[in-house]
């Protein structure tokens, strides 16, 4: 706490800064409306309920989606690591899947999931895999030598390596996947609104925009960012704790 | 421990590492292998861990054929190669937990291995916790704990300090005399091979060159280190040692 003291009186100088550039200079509050019309417009969306269900969807839509992206880049990780053959068939595909702007894919997940939550889980989830694949296999292929050389003397089956040497050695790497895949889930979730949600943090700044409401975007964008901390933190408490039980010390 | 006639090489077209090796070890015997880095002496151990199978001749091990690795054989690695999340306990119990749920007489093998070894106060830590020596003893005890009849040790205490080292050293004797294991101990170190060895093979290109039984009594002890006998028989083997190398220079 101690130690964040500083950054929060950065955050309340550049507000105090905002809020008075924003009255002397007149700006229009459309282009830029003051820190305290934003949190006024906060405060109201929160009292009056509204601003629930939006966040209900958009976070279930991240969960969703990074639970899925996140279970599916794991175990592709682990067959590619563990099958060279599979991975010179697969990879220039699993390459051109992440390379395809997935943003531009919304159109036609509309047209097969149709509209709601379906297509904005579905390009989280494209979007969250990658990470986990790529930082998976890179973990299982940098196992030291030497340990694996042990277990092939213990005479480990495959399956044995790969649940007591592989997987907890390249729990680290995983895990630093698993944060980066958080941070793009959020991405995924609202711009994925963006296209064909009607409810959700996205689809209430496209809501916002379409009658000019400056200050409910800039509201939005708040809680926006503290649903993206919020998760963030979630996962380095886990991270921690899996640290804590699978490394040194 | 039989080699006969074994021959290996990596590649078809390359040098044989290891070039046409005959050597018998008895049971309970200790034996060193002494060379320079390069030497093969890696890959003969490999070849008696059964990690490798020899291209030519055979490695028998009580008489059978030896088909891969197994529980008769420990192995203990040149790094102490520890898993960093287990307990020192359940590193020493892995060759065990690998093949079946170790039971509670597993738990008390383990710590009175451990207790030998000085480490008996440890079991609960973290290997990353340890100092480099107690790690080597934590190896020493894993290899032993699935009581092998034979002990391979591919230069394991070369990056311990002298002391530590030689406290090492005298462990693996009591740990072998104690239990008749049988041990092939590969290391560059004239003098470990001397102290721990009943014989002392000098390997060179692939080849042994040189093979002597080392006539120092037993159980040895740290004085011996300062004895003619046990100097006379580091020069024989160092003068042996420098004549390969100089075989090999003017050979090249």
């Amino acid at each position: 706490m101690r130690r964040s003291l500083p950054s929060l009186a950065l955050l309340v100088a550049l507000l105090l800064l905002w809020e008075t550039w924003v009255r002397l200079a007149a700006v229009p509050t459309l282009i830029l409306p003051p820190p305290s019309a934003v949190l006024a417009t906060l405060w109201s969306e929160i009292a009056s309920g509204r601003l629930w269900p939006h966040l209900a969807v958009t976070a279930s839509e991240m969960l969703l989606g990074l639970g899925l992206g996140a279970l599916i880049g794991l175990a592709s990780g682990i067959a590619l690591a563990k099958s060279p053959a599979l991975d010179r068939l697969l990879r220039p595909y699993v390459l051109a899947s992440q390379l395809v702007p997935k943003l531009a894919l919304g159109p036609l997940f509309i047209i097969w999931f149709g509209f709601g939550m379906t297509p904005t889980v579905a390009i989280t989830a494209l979007i969250c895999f990658f990470p986990l694949m790529e930082t998976a296999l890179t973990g299982l292929r940098e196992v030291d030598p030497a340990r694996r050389e042990l277990f092939r003397m213990l005479g480990a089956t495959r399956p044995q390596t790969l649940l007591r040497l592989e997987l907890p050695a390249a729990l680290p790497t995983i895990m630093a996947g698993l944060r980066v895949a958080v941070v793009l889930s959020l991405v995924g979730a609202v711009v994925g609104e963006f296209i064909g949600g009607r409810v959700g943090l996205g689809a209430s700044i496209i809501a916002a925009q379409s009658v000019m409401d400056s200050s409910l975007i800039f509201a939005l964008f708040i809680v926006i960012t503290a649903l993206g901390m919020a998760l963030y933190e979630a996962v380095r408490v886990l991270e921690r704790r899996v640290l804590r039980r699978f490394s040194k010390g | 421990m039989r080699f006969t006639g074994v021959r290996h090489r990596y590649h078809p077209d390359g040098p044989a590492i290891v070039d046409g090796v005959d050597w018998a070890i008895p049971r309970g015997a200790i034996h060193c292998l002494l060379g320079r880095s390069g030497c093969g002496k890696t890959t003969l151990l490999k070849l008696a861990a059964g990690l490798l199978a020899p291209q030519e001749g055979s490695v028998r091990l009580g008489g059978a054929q030896l088909s891969g690795p197994g529980a008769r054989i420990g192995f203990v690695f040149q790094a102490p190669t520890l898993l960093d999340w287990l307990s020192v306990r359940d590193n020493v119990l892995l060759p065990l937990s690998l093949k079946r749920r170790p039971d509670a007489a597993d738990h008390a093998a383990a710590d009175r291995l451990l207790a030998l070894v000085g480490l008996g106060e440890l079991a609960q830590r973290r290997p990353a916790s340890l100092s480099g020596g107690q790690q080597s003893r934590v190896a020493l005890a894993r290899a032993l704990v699935a009581e092998p009849e034979l002990l391979l040790l591919d230069e394991p205490f070369a990056a311990l300090d002298a002391l530590t080292r030689e406290e090492l050293q005298d462990d693996l004797l009591a740990l072998c005399a104690a239990r008749g294991t049988t041990a092939l101990f590969v290391t560059h170190d004239i003098a470990e091979a001397v102290y721990l060895g009943d014989r002392v093979a000098v390997m060179a290109a692939g080849r042994l060159v040189h093979d002597a039984p080392i006539a120092l009594p037993r159980p040895r002890r740290a004085a011996l280190r300062y004895e003619p006998g046990f100097a006379a028989a580091c020069r024989a083997l160092r003068a042996a040692m420098d004549e390969t190398s100089a075989g090999q220079r003017s050979a090249v």
